[in-house]
C-alpha cells in the first residue's frame, strides 16, 4: 500500500520529468478562419472551381473553413454579403454590384469571373427576326436579373426604345421558345443555349451577341463587404488564391470538376454540365484574362459599363469605382498563379 | 382560424386596438432609434407612405393576385363540395376518393407548385389551379364532415314521405352541412391568397408575389414590405368579407 | 371534428373486441396498407402505359423509383435534413402556442390586446418573410425552423384557447372547493379536457411544419427535399420532381402518422378518466 508521501513523491518525480522534456506536441490545431461562400444560383459546373477548391481541401490549406451556399430564386447574394449572412459571394453581375451601392450596400468587387457577356439572344433562324431592328414588335423573353440590362444596351445602340417591343419574364422553361410562342428568347451560352440546341439543331438557330453592337457587361462578380475587405485582407486574398488553384485544377480536370459538382447536386444533367464547364472556361478566359490571369478587373469594361448605367438610370449616381472595385486583392497572387 | 370570435365589446376593440399601436409604436421605436438598415427591418412610417406612393403598381398586383386567389377559391370550393356530395350520393366512391384526395394531400401543397409551374406556365392558369388544389381539400373535408353529421333518423323520416334522394340532398343534407362546409370556406380564404403569392414568388408575368421577387433583386426592401402590408390587407378582406357571408347564410337557415 | 372521431374510435375497438381472433389488429392495419400502396403502384405503371402519358406530365414510378435509388445520398440527406427543420418548428412552435393559449385563457387583457396580431401576423405570407429570415438569420437550420414555427404556432394557440374554453365550470367550481391551486386546476382539469382540441391543432401542425420547412429550404439551402425540387424544376426534370414529391409525401404522412398515434393514446387516456 502506497503511503500517501510515497504517491506524492512519484507523482512529483513523474510530473518533473515529463515537463522537463522537450515534447513537440502536435501544433494545437489549427484553428480555421468560419466563412462561407454565397453562390449567385443553384449549384452547377458554372462554380466549378469553388466545389473543386472546397473538395481538394485547398481553403482548409489556406486556413478558411468554408461552407459554399447556393443562391436562388428570391436571393441576392448583394443582400447577404451586406448583411454579414455570408462572407464572400459570387454575385450577378457588374450591374448588380453598381446597384447595391448606389442602394447604399457597403459591398466591394475583388474579382469578375465572366471577361464577356454570357448572355445571347436566341432566334429562328427561318423567322422573321433577321436583325436587332426586326425586334420591334415581338415577344422578347428575359430576366431581370441583369440580362435585362443587356438587352436595354443593345437596343439603345440601334435606337430603339424598350416599349417598342413586348418584353416579358423569362419562364424556367424554353418550351415557349421551342413551340414558336416566343420570338426571342434570352439564354446564358452555358446553359440555356445547351438546352436549346437539344431540341433544335444549332443552324436553324441566329444570336444575337452584345460584343458584336460594342457592349460587353462582365459576370459573375466576387465580392466582400467592405468591413471584411479593410479588417480581413488576409482572409480575402486567402480565399482567392485558393480558389484560384480550384479554377485551375477544374480546367485541368474537367471530369474531376463536374464530379465534385454532380457530389452536391446528383439530380443534374452529367452532358449539360460538361458543356457548361467548357463554356464557362471560355467567358472566364476571355478578353483581358489570358494575359492577367483569372477573376481580372478590367478598368475599363467597368468604366463603360458605368457610364453606360448612369446614361439609362439604372443608377441614381456617379459612383466612385475604385472604392467599389477593389482590384488590389487579386493583383497580390503572383500571375503565374492566376494564369488559366 | 379562430372559430370563436371576439366578442365585439367596445372594451375588447378598445384593447386590440391597443395592442395593435404598442406594436407600431415599438417597431417604429426599434427601426429609428436603433438605425436599423431597411434590409433589417424599415420603419412602419416609411412602409406606409412607401405603399402610398406606389400604391398604382401595389394595386395593380394585387388585382392580379386577388384574381388568381378568388378564382382558384372558386373553383376549389365547387371541386371540393362536389366530390363530397358524390361521396354522400354514391357512398361506394369513399373508398377509392377519399384515400386518393388524401395520399395527393400528404405532400405540402406547395411542393407542387414546381410542377404545375412546368405544366400550366407562368401566368394566372398555374396560380388558380394551386389555389383551388389547396382550397378543396380543406372544403372537400369539412363538407363532408358536415354531410356525415346528417342524422339518420331524419334520412328516414323524409324517406318515409317519399322524398328522392335529390331532395333530401339539398332540404336537409346541405343544410345540416352548411355551418362545418362555410367555416371550411373561411378559413380556406387566407390560404389561397398565401398560395397564389407563394407560386407567384417562383414565376410570374405579375403580382404581389412578383412585386416582392422584384424588390429584393432591386434591393428595395421597403417595396417588399409594402407588398406584404398589401397582401396582408387583401387577405383579410377576403376572410371578412366571406365570413360575413358566413354570417348572412346561417341567418338565413 | 374531433368528437367524431372519438365517437367512431371507440366504435372501433368495441368492433375490433368483437371480431373473430385472427391476426392481431396492427398486422392487419400495416397488410391492407401494403396492399393498397401495391395497388396504387400497380395502376400507376399501368395507367401511364395504357394511356401514353408523356413523362413530361407523369412519369412511369419504375423510372421515379430507379433515379433515386441512383443517387439515394441526396434523398436520404435530404429526408433527414427536413425532418429535423420540421421536428424543430413543428415542437417549438407547438410548445409556444400552447403557452400562448394557455396565458390568453388566463389574461383576457392579453388575449384582447396580442389575439388579433397573430391572426394579423398569418395572413403575411411567409414566404416573402424567406428572403428577409435568411437576411436575419443566415443559411442555418434555425432559419428554416423559424419559418416552420411561424407556420406552426398559430393553429395551436387557437385550439388550445378553444379547448381550454369547453371546460365545465362545475368542475372547476369542485376543483376550488377542494382548495386547488391554479396550477393543479390547468395540469389536472383544464389541460386534459383541452386535449382532444390540441390535438386537432397538432395534426394540422403536423402538415404547417413541413411546409415550412420546404419553403426555407428554397432559400439557398444546400440539402433538403425542398432543395432537390428547386433543383429539379430549374432543370425541368420532371422525374426528379416526382421523386422529391414522393419523399415528401413519406415524410409529411410519417410525421401526421406519428401525431394521430400519440393522440390515440393519450386522448384515449383522458377519455377514460
Amino acid at each position: 500500500m502506497l503511503s500517501r508521501r510515497h504517491a506524492l513523491a512519484a507523482f512529483t518525480a513523474v510530473a518533473l520529468t515529463v515537463g522537463s522534456l522537450p515534447i513537440s506536441l502536435p501544433a494545437a490545431a489549427e484553428t480555421l478562419t468560419k466563412a462561407s461562400l454565397r453562390l449567385k444560383w443553384l449549384p452547377q459546373a458554372q462554380f466549378a472551381g469553388f466545389y473543386v477548391a472546397l473538395a481538394k481541401g485547398y481553403y482548409k490549406a489556406e486556413g478558411i473553413d468554408l461552407a459554399i451556399n447556393p443562391g436562388g430564386p428570391n436571393l441576392l447574394t448583394e443582400n447577404l454579403v451586406a448583411t454579414g449572412a455570408d462572407t464572400f459571394g459570387l454575385s450577378g453581375g457588374t450591374d448588380s454590384v453598381f446597384a447595391a451601392r448606389d442602394k447604399g450596400l457597403p459591398v466591394v468587387c475583388i474579382g469578375v469571373s465572366h471577361q464577356i457577356t454570357p448572355f445571347i439572344f436566341v432566334t429562328r433562324k427561318d423567322g422573321p427576326v433577321k436583325t436587332l431592328q426586326d425586334f420591334k414588335g415581338k415577344t422578347v423573353t428575359t430576366w431581370f436579373t441583369g440580362a435585362n440590362h443587356v438587352l436595354n444596351g443593345m437596343l439603345a445602340k440601334e435606337g430603339i426604345k424598350a416599349d417598342e417591343l413586348k418584353i416579358q419574364p423569362q419562364q424556367v422553361s424554353v418550351t415557349p421558345f421551342i413551340d414558336g410562342n416566343v420570338d426571342v428568347i434570352t439564354a446564358t451560352y452555358y446553359n440555356e443555349y445547351y438546352t436549346i440546341q437539344s431540341r433544335m439543331p444549332k443552324d436553324s438557330l441566329k444570336t444575337f451577341v452584345a460584343e458584336d453592337y460594342g457592349i460587353t457587361f462582365p459576370r459573375d462578380t466576387l465580392i466582400v463587404a467592405e468591413a471584411t475587405a479593410k479588417e480581413k485582407p488576409d482572409l480575402v486574398k486567402a480565399f482567392l488564391r485558393a480558389s484560384l488553384k480550384g479554377w485551375k485544377e477544374a480546367f485541368a480536370d474537367p471530369k474531376g470538376a463536374v464530379d465534385a459538382v454532380m457530389a452536391v447536386a446528383p439530380t443534374l444533367d452529367r452532358p449539360q454540365q460538361e458543356f457548361m464547364l467548357t463554356e464557362v472556361k471560355r467567358l472566364m478566359t476571355a478578353g483581358k484574362a489570358a494575359q492577367n490571369g483569372l477573376f481580372w478587373i478590367d478598368p475599363d469594361a467597368i468604366k463603360t459599363a458605368h457610364d453606360f448605367f448612369l446614361k439609362y438610370g439604372v443608377i441614381s449616381k456617379s459612383l466612385d469605382l475604385a472604392v467599389a472595385y477593389d482590384a488590389s486583392f487579386i493583383e497580390s497572387v503572383p500571375v503565374a498563379e492566376r494564369r488559366p | 382560424m379562430s372559430g370563436s370570435p371576439l366578442a365585439s365589446s367596445p372594451l375588447v376593440v378598445q384593447r386590440g386596438i391597443l395592442g395593435a399601436v404598442i406594436l407600431v409604436v415599438c417597431w417604429e421605436g426599434l427601426a429609428r432609434g436603433l438605425h436599423l438598415p431597411s434590409y433589417v427591418l424599415p420603419a412602419v412610417s416609411e412602409i406606409l407612405a412607401g405603399v402610398w406612393s406606389k400604391r398604382a403598381l401595389l394595386g395593380e398586383a394585387a388585382g392580379y393576385t386577388v384574381l388568381e386567389a378568388l378564382v382558384g377559391y372558386g373553383l376549389g370550393c365547387l371541386i371540393g363540395i362536389g366530390l363530397a356530395v358524390a361521396i354522400t350520393m354514391l357512398p361506394p366512391l369513399r373508398a377509392v376518393i377519399l384515400p386518393a384526395a388524401t395520399a395527393i394531400n400528404s405532400v405540402p401543397v406547395v411542393a407542387y407548385s414546381p410542377l404545375i409551374l412546368l405544366w400550366f406556365g407562368i401566368g394566372v392558369a398555374s396560380k388558380m389551379v394551386m389555389v383551388a388544389m389547396a382550397v378543396s381539400f380543406t372544403v372537400f373535408l369539412s363538407t363532408l364532415a358536415g354531410l356525415d353529421r346528417v342524422d339518420r333518423r331524419a334520412i328516414d323520416l323524409m324517406r318515409s314521405f317519399g322524398a328522392g334522394r335529390l331532395n333530401i340532398l339539398w332540404r336537409l343534407r346541405l343544410p345540416t352541412a352548411l355551418p362545418l362546409l362555410l367555416a371550411g370556406m373561411r378559413v380556406s380564404t387566407v390560404r389561397s391568397v398565401i398560395v397564389a403569392i407563394i407560386t407567384e414568388m417562383l414565376g410570374a408575368y405579375g403580382g404581389l408575389g412578383w412585386v416582392i421577387y422584384q424588390a429584393v433583386l432591386q434591393i428595395d426592401f421597403v417595396q417588399v414590405w409594402s407588398a406584404i402590408f398589401v397582401a396582408s390587407a387583401a387577405s383579410l378582406s377576403f376572410f371578412g368579407l366571406i365570413g360575413f357571408l358566413e354570417r348572412k347564410i346561417l341567418f338565413w337557415t | 371534428m374531433s368528437i367524431g372521431s372519438t365517437a367512431s374510435l371507440v366504435e372501433e375497438k368495441a368492433a375490433a373486441d368483437l371480431r373473430p381472433t385472427g391476426l392481431p389488429g396492427w398486422l392487419r392495419k400495416a397488410l391492407r396498407l401494403l396492399l393498397g400502396l401495391t395497388a396504387t403502384a400497380l395502376i400507376w405503371e399501368a395507367a401511364v402505359l395504357l394511356f401514353g402519358i408523356r413523362p413530361a406530365y407523369l412519369p412511369r414510378l419504375s423510372t421515379i423509383l430507379m433515379a433515386i435509388a441512383a443517387t439515394p445520398g441526396a434523398y436520404f440527406n435530404g429526408f433527414l435534413r427536413t425532418s429535423a427543420e420540421t421536428l424543430i418548428g413543428f415542437l417549438t412552435g407547438s410548445a409556444f402556442g400552447l403557452l400562448t393559449g394557455i396565458a390568453f385563457f388566463r389574461v383576457r387583457a392579453l388575449r384582447e390586446m396580442i389575439f388579433p396580431i397573430f391572426v394579423v401576423s398569418q395572413t403575411i405570407p411567409v414566404i416573402a418573410f424567406g428572403a428577409l429570415v435568411v437576411l436575419w438569420f443566415g443559411n442555418t437550420l434555425l432559419a428554416k425552423a423559424v419559418i416552420a414555427f411561424y407556420l406552426t404556432f398559430f393553429p395551436v394557440t387557437v385550439n388550445t384557447l378553444l379547448g381550454l374554453e369547453t371546460v365545465d365550470p362545475k368542475q372547476v367550481a369542485l376543483m376550488r372547493s377542494f382548495g386547488a391551486s391554479n396550477g393543479q386546476l390547468m395540469l389536472r382539469l383544464q389541460l386534459p379536457t383541452a386535449l382532444p382540441q390540441i390535438f386537432v391543432a397538432l395534426r394540422l401542425a403536423s402538415s404547417l411544419s413541413l411546409v415550412g420547412a420546404i419553403v426555407g429550404e428554397w432559400f439557398g439551402d444546400t440539402t433538403g427535399l425542398g432543395v432537390l425540387l428547386l433543383q429539379a424544376m430549374f432543370t425541368e426534370n420532371v422525374v426528379a420532381i416526382w421523386g422529391a414529391l414522393l419523399a415528401a409525401a413519406l415524410l409529411g404522412t410519417g410525421f401526421y402518422a406519428v401525431v394521430a398515434t400519440a393522440e390515440r393514446r393519450l386522448v384515449f387516456w383522458s377519455a377514460e378518466q
